[in-house]
């Protein structure tokens, strides 16, 4: 981290430690802000509604408590930790939730969502588990009835305008991430991962022109620095899913390496993919939500008939990264009782193997109290590929 | 044990599932697919005469053997979770022995699991592992093909009827399993015969409506079948509906049970308290369980697990005749089924209405559920849905109006326990413990009893 903080610094920080600050001033202003937990959930479609999109995040620091009494401790740590505080009235300034077919825990603990919070609006968004032609068509009118059933909640219709220029919004957004990420190809990197990890979180807490301004601003700072807030250390991917606390990253640089690339939902595989424009702004979004997230959750058809062959296509995008931001190794981190991920575990290393980067496989349970052993993991790693 | 002898002809039932299914791969005649119950494509593989091969089933069969444990060891040692599905893992375990070694594990729980000619997986609403676990699957045997069927149904919402979406569903799901007869002419060479796939569906459909009739007399005091029967009596229901075999295996078990009915004959002797299996898969190594809880005087006229059919009759499916459009359609009408009874009753969703409705129809004393450690798809919800059981069947008395307009003072206690192990991974389980726990629920039981009778 930079010891001197500048002004979008210290403004990030201030939303990162009090996160949802942004949207509570706004709710008090009268507008109507609408949750949502992982990256299938089309955001446009609550921008296009008028509303704003806030993400959901959990607490590595906080127990989890009065959420263990509704839901079962099998259910994904990450997505636990995200009911807990819900349920503690951390996010009683939403005025709704979204939750799409993500997985099965978000599947399952829909009702106990809904009876549990004090929202006035609920939806459920049911992605297609494949990506065929008739899974776009059917997402499509899925995506539909989410945009009919947010119009009757806003009072506001949703017209294709509303939903192009929403999509011309966040796909501006996408890109300000992809130029943060350019910093990375730095050795050492111009931009820390810490400092990413935060400034992308806080985004997603933010309405999106004003993430938009944020980035922005984020962009001139880096773009002044002349030297790497970070030592030069070995240049690590993270792979994983949700990561939305900046721990495990603050401890790898800690510790020694560079954070430059990752795979993960509220990074990589959340802001790179861009919604196509110029066409039906709904079958661009099926396309983008369904077709361009690369998410384990999806099953894509091995259409190479050999293993290899499948796994450079499901794996690909890691492959990119690797080249793109010179990677000299990778952390693989799963969430226990996460099944998209944990099932991938064996061929995701099988993939890391065929592109000769080493990788380290963590399992973790969403919580500070395991920073400790994860720092000897952690440490063991460098050193080998140091 | 068992309480019926329809019960006890399942474990022969199964052993020469397994058998046919390891002759076909001798004989090289009939493809075998690797599959999941519960997908609504029974009828389709009967009618293309392909051996399914039940992947769930053999790691359940692993487990009931106590003899899961070396499968799952193996799975953990390639890199997989123990944390994970344990039958995903059990079978991935098993595979990757097999194409390794070449040949079946040593002394392989009733022969073994063939190696299949393709798989059959399933993206449905819920159940990760059943995307996941053919696609890992492929690592050890890249050469088998797989299809996965997307089968979603709409999502209870309580502010919104569930048939202002449901024609796009319908149509997606007949899509999806139009794909699958495709993947299944070319995998097999052979065409699709609908005059025969509609024989099928329609035997299916009674067989749908006979289960529902054979099940509804355990409503029957003292209760002819408990749970325990009706984990060996879901191998018809899951893995041979549509065939004439689970026809008539219901028509004898009915039989059987109205001749029960008609002696008093319960499934314990002298039946004190009867249970709701509530929710859960059970622990396949510990069916035992079932014996203690009679041996206490506890029976068990229902449970929801593999309870997998509804009356067709009380369902809304649009007239076709068209094989594929109906088996869509009783896919969506079974599993929005208590929906709208559910908006009825202010906090109640669907699984709580079911429960509801089973507490009430089975005159239910006390509900049992199971907290397998491993999955997911069964066993999220369960504890929320006790809480809100907890909202009408409180520890006090409630008053109520009565037939005659008058007021009533009425007892609706209804204890719970949770039961905590796992579906095959016999190290979860502590025998010794679980007994203590329906101990001290019994002791429940037994004080309400003596408490209402006061």
């Amino acid at each position: 981290m930079v010891e001197n903080k500048s002004s979008v610094f210290s403004t990030v920080e201030k939303y990162y430690k009090d996160y949802g600050l942004r949207a509570r001033e706004l709710k008090h202003e009268g507008k109507k802000v609408i949750g949502y937990v992982c990256s299938f959930v089309p955001l446009e479609i609550i921008t296009a509604a008028g509303c704003i999109p806030f993400r959901v995040r959990g607490n590595v620091h906080e127990p989890i408590t009065k959420g263990d009494t509704l839901l079962e401790t099998i259910v994904c740590p990450y997505y636990r930790s995200c009911f807990d505080l819900s349920v503690k009235g951390t996010y009683d300034f939403l005025s709704g939730l979204v939750i799409p077919h993500g997985c099965d825990s978000m599947v399952r603990s829909f009702s106990a969502w809904t009876y549990a919070l004090p929202y006035s609006y609920f939806h459920f968004v049911n992605i297609p588990t494949v990506c065929e032609e008739s899974s776009f068509e059917f997402f499509g009118a899925e995506l539909n009835s989410f945009r009919k059933s947010l119009e009757k909640f806003a009072g506001k219709a949703i017209s294709d305008a509303d939903l192009t220029q929403a999509i011309r919004v966040h796909n501006e957004n996408r890109d300000k991430v992809r130029s943060l990420y350019e910093f990375r190809k730095v050795d050492p990197p111009l931009i820390s991962g810490t400092e990413l990890m935060m400034v992308l979180t806080v985004g997603s807490s933010l309405p999106i022109q004003e993430a938009n301004g944020l980035f922005d601003q984020a962009l001139a700072e880096i773009g002044r620095r002349r030297s790497s807030p970070v030592k030069k250390g070995p240049r690590l991917l993270i792979d994983g899913a949700c990561l939305d606390n900046i721990e495990l990253v603050k401890l790898v640089e800690e510790i020694g390496g560079n954070v430059v690339a990752d795979t993960i939902c509220n990074g990589a595989r959340d802001y790179f993919p861009k919604t196509d424009v110029g066409g039906n702004p709904i079958d661009a979004l099926a396309q983008r939500y369904l077709g361009k997230i690369n998410c384990p959750k999806t099953y894509r058809q091995n259409k190479a008939g050999s293993f290899e062959g499948d796994i450079a296509s499901r794996f690909g995008d890691i492959g990119t990264y690797t080249k793109e931001f010179k990677v000299d190794g990778a952390i693989l981190y799963v969430y226990k009782y996460c099944d998209p991920f944990g099932f991938e575990v064996p061929a995701r290393k099988a993939y890391y193997k065929t592109i000769n980067i080493p990788v380290l496989h963590l399992e973790d349970v969403y919580s500070a109290g395991t920073i400790g052993q994860l720092r000897t993991r952690i440490q063991a790693f460098l050193e080998m590929i140091g | 044990m068992t309480a019926t002898q329809a019960a006890a002809s399942i474990g022969p039932m199964v052993k020469e599932s397994i058998a046919d299914s390891l002759r076909a791969r001798a004989e090289g005649k009939r493809k075998l697919a690797y599959t999941f119950i519960v997908c609504a494509h029974d009828e389709i593989l009967w009618a293309m005469d392909v051996v399914p091969v039940w992947t769930e089933n053999f790691a359940g069969i692993c487990g009931a053997k106590r003899d899961a444990e070396r499968f799952l060891q193996r799975a953990e040692s390639l890199g997989f979770s123990r944390s994970l599905c344990t039958y995903a893992l059990c079978g991935l375990g098993f595979d990757q022995w097999r194409e390794e070694s070449g040949e079946m594990p040593t002394n392989a729980p009733w022969g073994g699991m063939p190696r299949p000619d393709f798989m059959i997986s399933s993206g449905q609403i819920l159940c990760d592992p059943r995307s996941k676990w053919y696609q890992a699957s492929q690592q050890f045997m890249p050469d088998v093909p797989i299809y996965n069927i997307d089968l979603p149904y709409p999502l209870f919402q309580r502010d919104r009827d569930h048939r202002d979406v449901w024609d796009y569903y319908h149509k997606y799901i007949v899509k999806q399993l139009r794909g699958l007869v495709a993947f299944l002419e070319k995998q097999t060479g052979k065409k699709m015969d609908y005059d025969r796939l509609r024989e099928l569906v329609a035997l299916g459909d009674r067989t749908w409506n006979l289960i529902d009739e054979t099940y509804k007399l355990r409503k029957a005091v003292p209760c002819p079948m408990g749970t325990g029967d009706a984990m060996n009596t879901m191998v018809p229901i899951c893995f041979l509906m549509g065939t004439q075999k689970a026809y008539d295996f219901f028509v004898d078990l009915k039989k059987e049970l109205e001749e029960k009915i008609a002696k008093g004959e319960g499934e314990v002797q002298e039946e004190k308290y009867r249970l709701l299996w509530g929710g859960g898969l059970p622990a396949w190594y510990a069916l035992t369980d079932f014996n203690y809880f009679n041996s206490k005087g506890a029976s068990f006229p229902a449970e929801t697990t593999y309870r997998m059919v509804e009356p067709l009759n009380e369902m809304e499916i649009p007239e076709t005749k068209d094989p594929i459009e109906h088996l869509a359609w009783r896919w969506l009408g079974y599993w929005t089924f208590w929906y709208d009874k559910a908006k009825k009753r202010p906090g109640s969703e669907p699984d709580v209405e079911w429960l509801i409705n089973l507490i009430e129809e089975y005159k239910i004393d006390g509900v049992v559920m199971h907290e397998a450690f491993s999955c997911r798809t069964w066993h999220v919800g369960l504890i929320w849905q006790l809480h809100q059981l907890g909202k009408i069947y409180k520890p006090i008395p409630v008053y109520v109006v009565g037939k005659d307009g008058k007021k009533e003072k009425i007892y609706r206690e209804l204890p719970s326990l949770i039961l905590e192990s796992d579906i095959i991974d016999i190290t979860s389980y502590s025998e010794v413990d679980t007994r203590n726990k329906i101990d001290a629920f019994i002791e429940t039981l037994e004080s309400n009893r003596v408490n209402r009778a006061a």
